[in-house]
């Protein structure tokens, strides 16, 4: 089975002053090896916090539904990683099986331990190499991201290299655990554009030659038509787009989407005026019941969008969006 | 674009307007309500409070050697009662107590509680003089017994009662606590503020000075003060200069945090965008940086406070201190470091326990405070 | 040319003292030599990407932070005044005609005042109304038209989402009705549909209040939408400026070029790879002698290792290059 990670109607609401507030409400997909999935949404969609929930590292007053599942497909067997308490039990899906990266690469590294111990100190951590051998690997992996003079960088510290080769030793940290499953949240979003468009190569190089699936998060569409097979669409919490790249790019079904691309400035065309997507994203203590795009959407269809909530609906065969517009396998 | 219309009952979104137009203060609050711990904690604060500075109004007795009672001198606690064996009352009562020079103890005080006399206890009694707030005249107490006499926690070798001195001390300790984080906020406040508004060296020689005054140790400088200060001058004055000494000492690690914050503060962008504006400096002082500190200000001092009373009974515990007729925990202290006194008359220590329930108020107190201060940490993107 | 510039800056440097101690003192040129011209009533947009010294060129306009070399000066038909020795009551004056927009809308505004109070500081401070009637008017005035309405006055900072403070930031900057506003990578932190609507309210205040903005961003699909003239900045100098149009379709500077590739495309087959850039960003405390670019450019040749080049007018429609090699490369179509 070529499955990597599958989500089953995750849903998580955090316990806050303000209240219970749901960050993420019934997302389900799935990760295949050797698959780069874009997950894509905007300020307040939940797409970070579904990413740390699948290496249940969200904060302790994050509140699971019974029904949310996530299940890790490792070869020794399915690993329910909801149901894991101990640091333990977790440590094979941590830095293990899953590795994460982060936006900010300086916040992942220790300031005052060099690069290279906190690498070695990882691989030490999840395999049986010595030290010796663990220095060597981490030289490698550097060396494979694209750092010059590797030898010299890994007894450097976080600070002394430049923003773009900070992220790339990341990515060299995250990957020498040779893990099955990679997130990557908001990798490229601190980096300059030229900078950025060697990582997303770097990336998409790594994919193939480690067959390893990515979850790739973002809210730069344009970096996920680049980098992704997938591509999933949240807003507020739900998941209401997914499918294969080119199709939800070119062909977007559900008013978000449409106007999420609508939005982007394209360089091919100056003269159209810049649309955006009218209103303002709602605020988390004031869900909007039936379809959460309901506040913003051009498209309402009637009464249902105001209060029922959207089933998940196969426009195509790999291609799902959750609004009342379509029927099953039918057209808007 | 407008606003969208929310459907919500009208009690939800008058809830969340309020939360809306919340200022920062009453957001604090509102976060401060929610922790147990330290609303218990402010309850003990204002009852210690209150029941210092409505001291003289609580007590029976004179807290000084003028209130002294010669019959009952390191007399045990006398607690209230409502019945024994000849009934009850609905008024409390003490026994009245009686006492002799016994053979059998080598002429010591033997005291007999005689169990056929009572003693009620009358409320709101007329007693010894005293000035309310210092300025109110009046006699009237909560409670006394106009007849026998009434000590709930003891008297000391003098005959003074301690229920009466343990009221006062609590005023006294938070009044010199006061005056001296009062001195010492102004002093760190003014250092700390130009150390960390103007930087540069400025700030460097600010923080020399600083660093040297922290590293001047208490005790030495206390007796180097105490040896100084001439013996005849009154209770009162030596409480101010002891309460000006504290301040001077503890300006040191408040200025730094204030510098702190200025410094994080200064390079916030809003400042900028005032500076922009033609802003003077007294202007962005005023209406940006002080406000943005004052809620760790305010933990900082709460959090102090507790340290000031703890030096002051140190101090006074030693000598060094406060002395009679001003009463303290410290004053009150030095004279149980003797056996006699920890083997026979162990309510000596009963003040003990008000004051860690005061320190300890204060640290729970500041330390809800300081979670309840930064309600902008969970709100950014 | 004809046309009025609010700004005009010749060999424009600010420079910034690095490295405490008096014998460790070096100069980091965030700013080397800049001339350009800002015309009355555009949009003007600056590019690059970090390190090329464009927040800092936007602050020397603004004064905020000191000019230590060249000259710059802001005419606006009423006033002339040269930037570099502005002081005093006219440095004061100039903060009511030119004013800043912030790029983070979370760190911009205080979070313990109201927005309405945020809103009327700058009227205040410069004193630029006679009652409190006055400030509330003219507040209210600003509001409606960045489309915050009167609820929204009392409110605090934290009740409102990304999109809605940087409008409040737009109604801060826009208040004291200044000529010249510098708007420093101000969409940058917000979402991509709300990004559009800011946007278009820039151009919106722009017509109706006659504003000459200068829009800071690295992000260059922003810019060609919405800016007029565009200036392309790497490691502290000027390398590209045209108008939008002609900058889009004949980049002539290889760095212009190689940023255009770089922007990751909305098509998943376009492939740009062959022109994408190796390399890091020198920084600017170590900067490569010659021309700037030479450590990355695919074209460079011994010439640009050592000398400096000029920006040079092409075609004379107002498009500058600074290039050895522009011409030949241009005749080449190498891309």
């Amino acid at each position: 089975m070529s499955d990597l990670i599958t989500v089953q109607n995750l849903t998580l609401k955090f316990r806050t002053d303000e209240g219970l507030i749901t960050a993420v409400e019934d997302v389900s997909f799935r990760v295949r090896k050797g698959e780069v999935m874009g997950l894509v949404g905007e300020s307040g969609s939940g797409k970070s916090v579904t990413a740390k929930a699948l290496m249940h590292l969200n904060a302790k007053n994050a509140v699971y539904t019974p029904e949310s599942k996530i299940i890790l497909h490792t070869d020794e067997g399915e690993v329910d990683v909801l149901a894991l308490r101990k640091a333990s039990e977790m440590k094979v899906v941590r830095g293990g099986a899953i590795s994460m990266i982060f936006q900010e690469p300086m916040a992942s590294f220790a300031p005052a331990i060099s690069i290279g111990k906190q690498m070695i100190e990882q691989l030490m951590l999840h395999s049986d190499m010595t030290k010796a051998q663990a220095r060597t690997h981490s030289i490698e992996m550097l060396d494979r991201v694209g750092i010059s003079d590797p030898h010299k960088r890994v007894d450097q510290f976080a600070f002394e290299l430049s923003g773009g080769m900070r992220q790339r030793a990341m990515i060299a940290m995250a990957l020498s655990t040779q893990p099955k499953l990679l997130i990557a949240d908001e990798p490229t979003t601190a980096l300059d554009v030229t900078i950025q468009a060697q990582v997303i190569d770097l990336m998409k190089d790594l994919v193939t030659e480690f067959d390893m699936g990515i979850i790739f998060i973002t809210h730069d569409l344009g970096v996920v038509a680049q980098t992704a097979d997938y591509v999933s669409v949240m807003y507020l919490g739900r998941l209401i787009e997914k499918g294969p790249v080119r199709e939800v790019i070119r062909d977007p079904r559900h008013p978000y989407t449409q106007g999420l691309i609508a939005a982007l400035p394209k360089l091919d065309d100056l003269e159209s005026p810049l649309t955006p997507v009218p209103g303002d994203i709602p605020s988390p203590l004031e869900r909007p019941p039936g379809c959460v795009f309901n506040t913003r959407c051009s498209k309402i269809v009637g009464d249902q969008c105001m209060s029922v909530l959207p089933p998940d609906v196969k426009v195509d065969p790999v291609h799902r969006v959750a609004c009342h517009i379509y029927k099953e396998e039918g057209q808007a | 674009m407008t606003d969208q219309t929310t459907t919500l009952p009208d009690s939800d979104q008058k809830s969340k307007e309020a939360y809306f137009t919340a200022s920062q203060g009453q957001l604090i609050w509102a976060r401060f309500k929610k922790q147990r711990a330290a609303m218990i904690a402010a309850m003990v604060l204002v009852v210690l409070i209150l029941s210092g500075l409505f001291a003289p109004f609580l007590s029976p007795y004179n807290p000084t050697i003028a209130g002294k009672n010669d019959e009952y001198t390191n007399g045990a606690p006398q607690i209230p009662q409502f019945c024994d064996d000849a009934g009850c009352s609905l008024r409390p009562f003490v026994y009245s107590v009686e006492r002799e020079r016994s053979m059998a103890t080598n002429f010591r005080w033997v005291t007999k509680i005689n169990t056929e006399d009572r003693k009620y206890i009358q409320f709101f009694v007329e007693g010894w003089d005293y000035k309310l707030f210092g300025f109110i005249p009046m006699d009237t107490h909560l409670f006394g017994a106009p007849e026998g006499f009434v000590h709930i926690f003891g008297t000391d070798s003098t005959g003074k009662d301690i229920f009466s001195r343990t009221l006062h001390a609590i005023w006294t300790s938070m009044q010199v606590g006061s005056i001296g984080v009062f001195i010492a906020f102004v002093l760190a406040l003014v250092i700390g503020g130009i150390s960390g508004y103007y930087g540069g060296w400025i700030d460097s020689v600010l923080q020399m000075i600083t660093d040297a005054v922290r590293t001047v140790p208490a005790i030495p400088l206390f007796m180097a003060v105490a040896a100084f200060m001439p013996p005849e001058i009154s209770a009162e004055a030596r409480f101010f200069y002891i309460s000006l000494i504290l301040g001077f000492i503890g300006w040191p690690t408040l200025a730094r945090r204030v510098r702190t914050h200025l410094l994080t503060e200064r390079n916030q962008e809003y400042v900028l965008a005032a500076q922009l504006c033609g802003a003077s400096s007294g202007h962005v002082i005023r209406r940006h940086l002080l406000p943005s500190f004052t809620s760790y200000i305010i933990v900082d001092l709460v959090i102090s406070f507790p340290y000031m009373v703890l030096s002051e009974t140190a101090l006074s515990f030693i000598g060094l201190g406060l002395k009679d007729p001003v009463n303290s925990l410290g004053v009150m202290l030095q004279n149980v470091t003797n056996a006699d006194v920890l083997l026979n008359y162990q309510w000596y220590f009963i003040p003990v326990i008000f004051f860690i329930a005061l320190v300890m108020a204060f640290v729970f107190v500041g330390d809800g405070l300081r979670d309840a201060a930064d309600p902008y940490s969970d709100t950014h993107k | 040319m004809s046309n009025d510039m609010i700004i005009s800056a010749r060999d424009l440097s600010v420079g910034f003292q690095i490295g405490t101690g008096i014998f460790n003192k070096h100069i980091l040129k965030a700013v080397d030599s800049v001339s350009v011209d800002i015309e009355t009533g555009s949009f003007f947009g600056l590019v690059g990407e970090s390190g090329s010294g464009k927040t800092t060129l936007g602050r020397a306009f603004l004064k905020a932070v000191p000019i230590t070399n060249g000259t710059a000066t802001y005419d606006d038909g009423e006033v002339a005044l040269d930037l570099a020795t502005l002081d005093g009551p006219a440095l004061k004056d100039y903060r009511k005609r030119a004013q800043l927009i912030f790029q983070d809308p979370y760190a911009a505004l205080s979070p313990r005042m109201t927005v309405r109070d945020i809103i009327a500081e700058p009227l205040e401070v410069m004193g630029l109304t006679n009652s409190r009637a006055e400030t509330d008017d003219r507040v209210r005035e600003i509001a409606a038209k960045c489309r915050l309405n009167l609820e929204h006055l009392r409110r605090f900072p934290h009740a409102f989402s990304g999109g809605q403070r940087q409008r409040i930031s737009i109604a801060r900057a826009l208040v004291s009705g200044p000529k010249f506003v510098v708007a420093d990578e101000s969409v940058a932190a917000l979402d991509v549909s709300i990004q559009a609507d800011v946007l278009n309210l820039l151009k919106e205040l722009q017509r109706d209040l006659g504003i000459t903005f200068m829009f800071i961003s690295h992000d260059l699909s922003v810019v060609a939408h919405t800016c007029d003239h565009v200036a392309v900045m790497y490691l502290g100098r000027l390398v590209e400026s045209a108008p939008t149009r002609q900058l889009f379709e004949a980049p002539r500077h290889p760095y212009t070029k190689a940023l255009f590739s770089a922007i990751p495309s909305l098509d998943p087959d376009d492939d740009k790879s062959a022109q994408k850039l190796d390399g890091e960003i020198p920084s600017p405390t170590n900067q490569p002698p010659g021309c700037k670019f030479h450590t990355r450019c695919p074209f460079a040749v011994d010439r640009c290792k050592i000398e400096e080049p000029k920006l040079e007018h092409a075609d004379g429609t107002g498009h500058e290059v600074a290039c050895h090699r522009w011409v030949e490369l241009m005749e080449q179509h190498a891309l």
